[in-house]
């Protein structure tokens, strides 16, 4: 909204500089985003809250000005005029009093349209609005001064001498003042003569009834709407006007009728004319029911002693109306401009407004301890650190998807929940997986030449449920590409990024929530490599496929990714801990190297150790991979590493000698491994 | 020179051959001693204008002296690293890189959530999560927002194409999680709830239709308009500087009454005016109010049994004040570049 230093001065005094005014406004509620000086004036630009609607106003302003600078607010003195003699020539029907609780009709004849005088045109030029003639003119500065819509419509060019107030029918049309044609409905409210309707209540008049330069008799609209309904209309149209802005915040009935007035006493200075008719239907006034407000609850509150007759000084100035109802028991009757005010805690937001809110005193509450337990938040805390510890970027992305992006990604079927009023279609779907989005990183940055890129994200995928609430579900995803390098003295060491380091960030994620139970099962029918905990899938992780790596634009590199189920994760986490004794005597370690087929899995060798393992065999694990010229094609050679120990007695060669002897066999005749 | 306190000088050797610390401070020792204008030289020096009889112990004296001196400094030499002036061979050429995997990064959004949620965890709150998928009651009615009102502008939504029997929506805001934690616990109550929430607004610098909030409630008998003040206060004061102000203005939350926007004296030019301030002095950082009634009979609480305030803060608005980014963009790129600067 907005107004100038000078406007406001016709109806209060003001002794304070435009920004100290606007300071003191800002703090009262009535943030002031700008000021600008125009020809020796200052427009006010002002942030009005939608509960608010008698801000929208010059008076409601000057109002407040007064308020919060001490002064009186000089309210204008309205002439009141009586129609000449003669009959109204116009009758008012409203189908439903609740779409149109108030409707008023001036008939104003023998009009000189014509331009408005220079201060008029000025005065709503800066406050932004374009000047048409002397009627229309006078029809929005009225607007601008008491913040009541209304509409002039050309008298002469409505069909009827009726006005209707009522819904519009299905498949009726109208051509608004700007021009564009706008279907209707049973939803929208309009005026309409006995033909049609001429004007979208409360939104915008018809081109038809236009007052333009040849019109001589014109009809004055000051009326009150139903708030929905006008925002539901206009919504509906996509429009928005000063009127519809007014309306759907809330019209005071009391100043439609003030406005009507006024606006005639305008019309007839600025384009002489007389009123040749006045009629209405519906109720004129709304009084409001009144508030008790206990004075101590307001002093608690706030922490501050203000006094009863304090309040009741701050509060008369914005309109209400104050009796002490018992000592303690102010009775507060609300004016009629003032619809928001239903409560003891709205009149306590009035006075603590005006009262100054950085006067009242600064405390800290005494918060009782109430430990609300969130273990999946503390675990997924845990989990970021651990994947952070292991080098991990972590990246936030929008939950909301394009689907193309989805299908890229090398995802497939109809299985998420879409978006209903996507603004693009970035936006179309809620993602059920993590992935598209890093590869859209991972493609992102390695266009920015970077070598290795290691991210991960934990945050919900959406999964729907048939005729319910689509489950939100916490995953990590993990993507990995390129190569890390390490410059050792001895050289440059390349590491290609692949599946054994999803295995490895696994394995240590595992570790780290207390879980030992990890497998990996590579699938047969897809390049998915299954992340198991105990018997369950917890995750997958796998290579991205070539056409995706082209449908992300990624040139020349892997990329791996993976995706966990972290809640299932942290579900089977444990804080719990046990301390194992420290082992007595010394172990004995023996290296083995076994040479077997290419197709035979490391996993595989060392299950067949486990299995054949005996009781001193305390640890097993591969130390060293080769395949190449120094072994025949279609084999490898893997190097085990076993470590024995007893915990009651140092080994001895006798003792491990045979047991080693054993794992060795177990191995040749189970997996058909020979030794190098 | 018969009369030399050969003790004193001895002495003073050993006080001062304590106190080198360094190759030069040796330099010096040395050249004081044994220099060739030094004091054995000078001693040495003195020899032959003593009594013949007296030449002999005299000498045996300053040779002892000598040998001392010459041991002590050894000794000493062991404990400081020379300079020599030509490079030493080091194992390892220290200028080649180090030799580490690259640490991993928390999101600055993380870290800034993390910030946040700590101050209020030592004041006694509560961590608490909630879905993003919601109600219309719990994201507007149960708030105190009627579905067709204007008030319902600040929050243009995005509802979901789903079979559920309820419209669903994802929330626009982290409120309501005060919904549910209300329905749920009765007071006394301190949570806070981060979360993403989401509004169809078009993308640019400041705008993102999806973004980070971070709700605060606080529930019980008793709770003051100053209690939010003093609580907003030790906040703003924990993240940027125990020097800075904070004002509040009153404003329109349909679900808090009184409400207020928040403010903090602009940390960059200590509410002079610039351009991260947009000339004003003030930054605004959270809004915030005591929570409406109608809000706690929405919830099932008894009337005017309990009082208690909300707020809210945009977390990227934090965060790019804190660091002083310019385009909420940067946060939902991941470009390395950017995360690997926090």
């Amino acid at each position: 909204m907005k107004v100038t230093y000078n406007w406001l001065q016709d109806f209060v005094d003001i002794t304070l500089t435009p920004e100290a005014l606007a300071d003191k406004l800002t703090m009262s509620g009535l943030e002031v985003k700008g000021i600008e000086s125009v020809g020796g004036d200052f427009v006010f630009e002002i942030e009005i809250t939608s509960n608010r609607p008698d801000w929208l106003s010059v008076l409601g302003l000057a109002r407040e000005v007064a308020a919060i600078t001490g002064k009186k607010l000089k309210l204008p003195a309205l002439p009141k005029e009586k129609p000449v003699k003669g009959k109204a020539r116009v009758s008012i029907s409203i189908e439903d009093a609740r779409d149109c609780p108030l409707y008023t009709a001036k008939i104003l004849t023998d009009i000189v349209v014509g331009p408005s005088p220079e201060w008029m045109r000025r005065r709503l030029e800066m406050v932004g609005c374009r000047s048409i003639n002397n009627v229309v003119d006078v029809t929005n500065y009225v607007m601008f001064v008491l913040g009541e819509p209304l509409h002039a419509f050309d008298f002469d060019a409505l069909h009827t001498d009726s006005i209707v107030i009522r819904r519009a029918a299905e498949g009726e049309s109208m051509t608004t003042i700007d021009g564009q044609v706008k279907s209707l409905s049973s939803d929208i409210l309009v005026i309409a003569d006995t033909k049609k309707p001429v004007a979208i209540a409360g939104v915008m008049g018809g081109k038809d009834t236009e007052v333009i330069g040849s019109t001589k008799n014109v009809l004055l609209e000051a009326a009150v709407f139903n708030q929905v309904l006008i925002r539901h209309g206009r919504q509906k149209l996509g429009m928005q006007t000063e009127s519809s802005y007014r309306f759907e915040r809330g019209v005071d009935i009391e100043r439609a009728v003030m406005a009507s007035e006024y606006a005639v006493s305008l019309i007839r200075e600025l384009a002489s004319g007389k009123l040749a008719g006045s009629v209405s239907e519906g109720k004129k006034t709304a009084a409001l029911p009144a508030v008790n407000v206990c004075v101590p609850w307001v002093q608690q509150m706030l922490g501050v002693t203000v006094s009863a007759s304090r309040m009741k000084s701050i509060l008369a100035p914005l309109g209400f109306m104050v009796t002490a109802k018992t000592k303690d028991i102010l009775r507060v009757v609300p004016p009629s401009f003032r619809q928001d005010v239903k409560a003891p805690v709205d009149i306590l937001e009035d006075i603590a407004r005006i009262y100054g809110y950085d006067k009242t005193p600064v405390t800290l509450p005494s918060i009782k301890p109430r430990l609300l337990s969130n273990s999946l938040r503390e675990w997924t805390t845990c989990v970021r650190e651990t994947m952070v510890g292991l080098g991990g970027q972590e990246v936030l992305t929008y939950s909301l998807i394009d689907r193309e992006l989805f299908n890229a990604a090398g995802f497939s079927g109809e299985a998420f929940v879409a978006v209903a009023n996507p603004l693009s279609k970035e936006q179309e779907i809620m993602r059920p997986t993590l992935i598209p989005s890093l590869l859209q990183c991972v493609a992102r940055n390695l266009n920015q030449q970077q070598e290795y890129v290691n991210l991960f994200e934990i945050a919900s995928v959406y999964i729907p449920v048939a005729g319910g609430v689509p489950h939100e579900r916490l995953m990590l995803g993990i993507a990995l590409s390129g190569s890390r390098s390490l410059l050792l003295p001895h050289g440059l060491v390349r590491e290609e990024i692949g599946l054994l380091h999803i295995k490895g960030i696994f394995q240590a994620l595992a570790a780290r929530l207390g879980i030992s139970a990890v497998s990996f099962v590579a699938s047969r029918k897809s390049d998915e490599i299954s992340l198991l905990l105990g018997e369950e899938v917890v995750g997958s992780a796998r290579m991205v496929a070539q056409k995706s790596l082209d449908a992300f634009d990624i040139k020349n590199k892997s990329v791996c990714v993976a995706e966990i189920n972290c809640a299932m994760l942290i579900g089977k986490a444990t804080a719990a801990k046990r301390f194992v004794q420290l082992p007595k005597f010394p172990s004995v370690s023996r290296d083995v190297n076994f040479v077997v087929k290419e197709e035979i899995s490391a996993g595989d060798v060392i299950e067949a150790v486990k299995n054949q393992a005996p009781a001193i065999l305390r640890n097993v694990r591969i130390t060293d991979y080769y395949k190449g010229k120094q072994i025949a094609d279609g084999y490898k050679a893997l190097t085990v590493s076993c470590v024995y120990r007893a915990d009651d007695r140092t080994l001895t060669e006798a003792e491990v000698n045979p047991a080693h002897e054993l794992v060795c066999d177990a191995v040749k005749k189970t997996l058909g491994a020979t030794l190098r | 020179m018969s009369g030399v306190d050969f003790d004193a000088i001895q002495a003073s050797i050993e006080q001062e051959i304590v106190q080198i610390l360094s190759v030069a401070q040796m330099d010096e020792f040395r050249l004081k001693y044994l220099g060739r204008k030094g004091i054995l030289a000078d001693l040495t020096g003195s020899i032959p204008t003593l009594p013949k009889e007296a030449r002999g112990g005299f000498g045996q004296k300053v040779n002892a002296l000598k040998t001392k001196l010459l041991f002590v400094i050894a000794e000493k030499e062991k404990t400081l690293t020379f300079d020599t002036g030509a490079p030493r061979k080091l194992p390892v050429d220290i200028g080649l890189p180090g030799i580490a995997h690259e640490l991993g990064r928390k999101h600055p959004l993380t870290q800034v959530i993390e910030e946040i949620t700590s101050i209020f965890v030592r004041m006694g709150f509560s961590v608490v999560d909630g879905p993003e998928i919601e109600t219309e009651f719990n994201n507007f009615t149960g708030l105190n927002i009627p579905l067709e009102h204007p008030s319902r502008d600040a929050f243009d939504t995005f509802y979901l194409g789903t079979d559920a029997q309820e419209k669903l929506l994802l929330r626009s805001q982290t409120s309501p999680v005060q919904i549910r934690v209300m329905k749920k616990y009765k007071p006394p109550l301190a949570v806070i709830a981060p979360g993403r929430v989401y509004r169809p607004d078009a993308v640019d610098a400041s705008h993102s239709f999806m973004f980070q909030q971070i709700e605060g409630v606080v529930v019980d008998k008793g709770i003051t308009f100053s209690d939010l003040k003093g609580t907003l206060e030790t906040f703003a004061k924990a993240v940027y500087g125990d020097d800075i102000k904070m004002r509040l203005r009153p404003h329109y939350f349909p679900f808090t009454e009184p409400s207020a926007e928040v403010d903090i004296s602009c940390y960059i030019c200590h509410g002079k005016g610039c351009s991260v301030c947009g000339r004003k002095g003030w930054l605004e950082i959270l809004g915030a109010g005591m929570i409406h009634p109608n809000v706690f009979k929405n919830v099932g609480y008894g009337a005017n049994e309990y009082t208690g305030f909300a707020f809210g803060m945009g977390v990227e608005r934090i965060a790019m004040l804190k660091y002083g980014i310019d385009d909420i963009r940067l946060f939902y790129e991941n470009d390395l570049r950017f995360l690997r600067q926090f």
